[in-house]
Formats: C-alpha cells, structure tokens, sequence
C-alpha cells in the first residue's frame, strides 16, 4: 500500500478526531462538574449548526462574526437548559439516572423543534477558506488545516481557562466538594448553568467547523453524541486529556481502518472497541477512577 | 402540644392510608379484564391494530422493566433484543421455512443468549452513565450489522412479507383476523406478568431489588450479584426477543429503524418512566398512554413528538414515581 494514502488518511483521522476531541470535553466537563451525561450535546451541536447557516448563509455575516453571535446564542440555551431541566433534578433521590432520562426529552424535543423551524432538507455551508495545501504528494483543503487550528486553540483554551482563570479555579472547586466551595463564597448554582453553557459552546464551536464538510440537518447530532459518548468513557470520564487522545486516536483508527473495511463498518468497530475497553479496564484508559 | 402533633400525623397517615373504591384490587382486576377482553371484540380494525401494537410495547417495557425497574441497572439498549428476535424469527421463517411458532421460541432464545453476552461487561460496572453508554453502544452495533448485511436482510430496504402465524384448527392470524392476533398477544403479555410476578415474589425477585437498592449491602447479604445480574439480563432479553418477533409476524414488514432505532428505545422509556418504574401494571397503563396518545395525536404531525419530549421532561420532574403510584397508592 502507498506510504502517502496511509499518512493522508492519518492527517485526515487527526482532523476527525480533533473534532471528536471537543465534543467529548464538553461532555467530560459536565461529568467533572456535575457526576452526569447529557443526551441532548448533539442537539448543541445541531442548533449550532442551524445557527451558523441562518447567520452566516442566510443574513450573510462573514463567518467569523457569525460563529460569535452563535456561540453566544448557545451559551444563553445551554444556561436555560441547564436552569429548566437540571436544575430542578438535582441533588434528589435518583439522580443518577434521572437526568439521563431527561436529557433524552430535551433531545426529542430540540430535533422535532428544528425540524418544524427549518424544515427536513439539508443545508450546506460554503467552506470558510477555498483551496488546498499539498505537499509530499498529500491534499488538504485550508479549510481541514482550520479545523484542526480551531480545535487545538479552543481546547487549549479550555484548559487553560479552568487551570488559570478564577472561574476555573472555582468551577474546579465546585466539582471537588460542593459544600466547601459554597461556603468558601462560590455560587454553586451558577457555576452549573456556566458549566452548562460552556459545554453547549464547545459543541458549537465543532458544528461551526465541521457544517460545511457535512450538511446541517435536524438529525446531524444523534451520530456524533455516540462517538462523543464513546470517546469519553474510552478516555475515562471526567478526564479532559483522556479525551482528548481517545478523540484523535478514534478518528485515526476510523481514517485509517477506511483503507481495510468498507466505511458503513466504521462505526461497529469504534462501538466494539468501546464495549471491549470497559469490559477490560471499566475506568477507561485514562481514568483514575472507577464512578 | 406533644400529643396534638402525634394524632395530627396519625391522621394524616390515616387519610394517606384511606381506600377509594377505584383503588381496590378487586374493581382494579374486572376492570381490567372487561377492557382487555370484552371491549377489544366491538373495535373496528384500526382501533384493533393500535390495542395489538399496545400491548407489544407493553409487553416490551415490561421486560426492560424487569431490568430497570426492579434491578436497577439501567440499561439504553433494549431495543436491541426487540429487533434480534424479530429478525432472527423473520428470517429463520423467510428462508428456513420455519414455523413462526418455533420463531417465537428460538428469537427469544437468540435475543436471550445475545443478553448473556451483553451483560458480561455490564457486570463489571456500577455507575448508571457507563452502562447507558455501554449498551446504547451494543444496540448501534446491531443495528448496523443487520442494515450492513445487505446480502442477508436487504438493509435499510428491509424485509416484506414475512409469514404470519400459522393457524391453528379454524384459528386464523393473518391480518384478516386481528382480534385472534390480538387475543395471542394478550396471552402472551399475561403469561409475562405471571412469570414477572413469580420472579419478583421469589428470592430471586428479593436478590434483585437488593441489588437496586445498594450492592455493597447486596453482596455484603450474600447475594451473588454477577449471577442474578446474568438472570435478569437473560430472562429480560428472552421476553423481549418473543415481544420482537411477534411483532415481524404480526407487522409482516421489518427495517432496521423500524425496530432498531433510538426510538424504540425512547418509546420504552417513556412507556415505564410514565408508567411507573418497578411496578407491574405501569409500563402497560404507560403503554396504553403512550401508544395510544401517539396514535390518536397523530393530526398534530410534528409538534406530536415535540410534545412528547417535554411530557418526558415534565414526568422526571414532577412525577418521577409514574402514574401508577400516583392514582393507585396500593400497587406494588
């Protein structure tokens, strides 16, 4: 087999990755802050997607003001969400499963809602950058090379927004012992809607990237929250840098193993490799702890 | 004033404690039997369609029931079990020739051992989210095995066709005659309830509900957790396997999203959580809910399923032990 289509389909897994990499620290973020899942990130990620397309497409924004007033929008439903669903959960008997239920119905609910909103038909994005990088004989389209820069840049800012920043400082405290912080002055309960709307962003922030690669549909979030799902809990929950190498070592394996299996196998080896990971080591690979 | 307080609560356990007519077990029963037996022979054919396709849901929250709701291990592949006995059932009758009876035993068989299988991993873990995730998992897996094996179950074109069940004597169960079809399911979700019933009364029931409660104190008591866990799974995977491939005999149309999708699965869970989780009338009055109100909302198109989502939301919220406990403080 040709040196150059392996190394092309590794680049191209790094990319995918990248992307899964930041759906599955959002999730991870909510599990570090509040012991759950929520079933509804792929709604996130859809309804950042449709954002996108109205702001950018529709009213013909440039897209870079177009991805802020997005993500700004999606923070605001995430809080809501958070404040509406969540709130009124937690810290009652049957927490642990409650919420996953729940978010289930949000997830029903956002898709059917952006279905009756926009309509069932797929909408495309124009690339934010045209033209394509090549060299020692491998393609990439600017608009790949971005994706990666964004995704790179928004995790690290992530981590070092909850390792330095005073927030960060207290939603970290808040998911370590949440009677100390409260007394130690912390809001605890603004700090989950927060933590809330900043995984909603980060999901955004990968819909903005990846809509014009795929179409952005009421259904484009159900695939991806099951890579997402399965990222994190490969990676071990509640551990960012545990995602974020499952992440990119997911999406090489599938970029990679496209060259040995027809592609619609791809998701039955990610999945099996999911269920084999826990059964051997149910903390996950990076986890220190088994929840 | 010590005492005023003591008699306050007494009577307010008193009210709590009081019986209305409709809450007897007797009134419960023949009620029951009038509306499942009697009522269903002057329905015209669609109402008669809609009970059938009630009754094999209630049939499967029943058996995810068995597994949530009194073992407590919340499992998001479900419909996974469904769509194997239902495939293996069509299947075995499309190309084997099988009697569709025996593909009623050997779906729940398959559905059964494909259980035992899931759970090995299941029994390692104890938080609720890896399992969901773990499961949800397995199910994609055999959705998409069975859409990928296009040579075997023509995809996502699905298959038509498939044999209804034989009759027996003068018993006819083609779509023609779908109050004897209905009449079998009823059977059948009976026979569920008494073996749900028999198992749950049992030690084993007692093991289980143990296991939900804490499974430090569970195993600390003896209980051996890895075998009641495999029990539940293989039992619960069993009768949902029949519900599956009841429903390819009864339908005569399978496609993978049509018993394999997320749906199925959200559609089991707001049956039981609506219902009542770990009782055993919940999931079919959630059942009859559900699919019903589904059915008959039909004239609102999409907002149907929009409405669906928040119900979902607003039951966990507000009324997280279901109706079943809510109007019947006596049901188990």
């Amino acid at each position: 087999m040709d040196v150059t289509i392996v190394l092309q389909q590794i680049i191209n897994g790094v990319i995918v990755g990248s992307i899964y990499a930041l759906m599955a620290s959002g999730l991870s973020l909510i599990w570090g802050t509040m012991k759950t899942l929520n079933f509804a990130h792929g709604e996130f990620y859809m309804l950042g997607g449709f954002f996108m397309f109205i702001l950018n497409v529709q009213a013909g924004l440039n897209p870079i003001l177009a991805g802020a007033i997005s993500i700004l929008f999606i923070f605001v439903v995430g809080v809501i969400m958070q404040r509406l669903v969540i709130h009124y959960l937690m810290d009652k008997p049957g927490w642990d499963v409650s919420p996953l239920i729940a978010t289930f119905g949000v997830s029903i609910f956002l898709q059917n809602l952006s279905l009756k909103l926009w309509g069932e038909r797929f909408k495309n994005i124009p690339y934010y950058l045209g033209g394509e990088a090549s060299f020692f004989g491998i393609n990439l389209s600017y608009h790949r090379i971005l994706i990666l820069i964004i995704a790179v840049v928004v995790i690290f800012t992530l981590w070092a927004f909850l390792k330095y920043s005073r927030f960060g400082m207290a939603l970290r405290a808040t998911s370590q012992d949440r009677d100390a912080a409260t007394i130690n002055g912390i809001n605890t309960k603004k700090m989950f809607m927060i933590t809330f709307g900043i995984s909603a962003i980060l999901a955004t922030a990968a819909a903005i990237m990846l809509s014009p690669i795929y179409s952005v549909n009421p259904w484009m979030g159900e695939s991806l929250l099951l890579k997402a799902l399965a990222v994190i809990v490969i990676g071990g929950l509640g551990s960012l840098v545990g995602a974020i190498i499952a992440g990119v070592g997911l999406g090489v394996l599938e970029g990679v193993g496209i060259l040995f299996f027809p592609s619609e196998w791809q998701n039955v080896i990610a999945f099996s490799i999911l269920i084999i990971v826990l059964w051997i080591r149910p903390s996950g690979l990076f986890g220190t702890k088994e929840w | 004033m010590e005492t005023v307080a003591k008699t306050n609560k007494g009577k307010r356990s008193f009210v709590a404690r009081k019986e209305y007519w409709y809450q007897s077990t007797k009134v419960l029963y023949s009620a029951s039997a009038i509306i499942l037996i009697i009522l269903p022979m002057f329905v015209g054919n669609y109402t008669l369609h809609i009970l059938t396709l009630t009754l094999i849901f209630a049939v499967l929250a029943l058996s995810w029931n068995l597994v949530a709701g009194y073992s407590g291990i919340f499992s998001f592949g479900h419909h996974a079990f469904f769509g194997i006995g239902a495939y293996v059932s069509a299947l075995l009758s499309i190309k084997y020739g099988l009697s569709p009876w025996f593909g009623l035993i050997i779906g729940g068989g398959i559905a059964a051992i494909s259980g035992i299988v899931i759970s090995l991993p299941v029994l390692g873990l104890r938080a609720a989210p890896y399992i969901a995730i773990l499961t949800l998992g397995f199910a994609e897996i055999v959705k998409l095995i069975v859409s990928n094996l296009v040579g075997l179950t023509r995809g996502e074109l699905g298959l038509s066709g498939i044999e209804p069940f034989t009759s027996i004597g003068s018993i006819s169960f083609n779509l023609a005659h779908r109050l004897n079809s209905y009449y079998l399911i009823l059977a059948v979700m009976c026979l569920v309830v008494f073996v749900i019933l028999k198992v749950i009364s049992g030690p084993r029931g007692l093991a289980l509900k143990s296991i939900r409660e804490s499974q430090d104190a569970a195993e600390s008591l003896g209980v051996n957790l890895r075998k009641s866990k495999l029990y539940v799974f293989m039992l619960s995977a069993f009768i949902a396997g029949v519900a599956g491939s009841f429903y390819a005999h009864y339908v005569q149309v399978l496609t993978p999203s049509s018993v394999l999708g997320v749906d199925i699965m959200m559609q089991i869970l707001v049956i039981t959580v609506i219902g009542g989780l770990g009782t055993i009338y919940g999931p079919i009055i959630g059942s009859f809910i559900v699919v019903m109100g589904l059915e008959y909302l039909r004239f609102l198109g999409d907002d149907r399923l929009m409405i669906y989502g928040v119900v979902l939301v607003l039951v966990i919220i507000f009324m997280p032990e279901g109706i079943i406990k809510k109007v019947f403080r006596k049901a188990k």
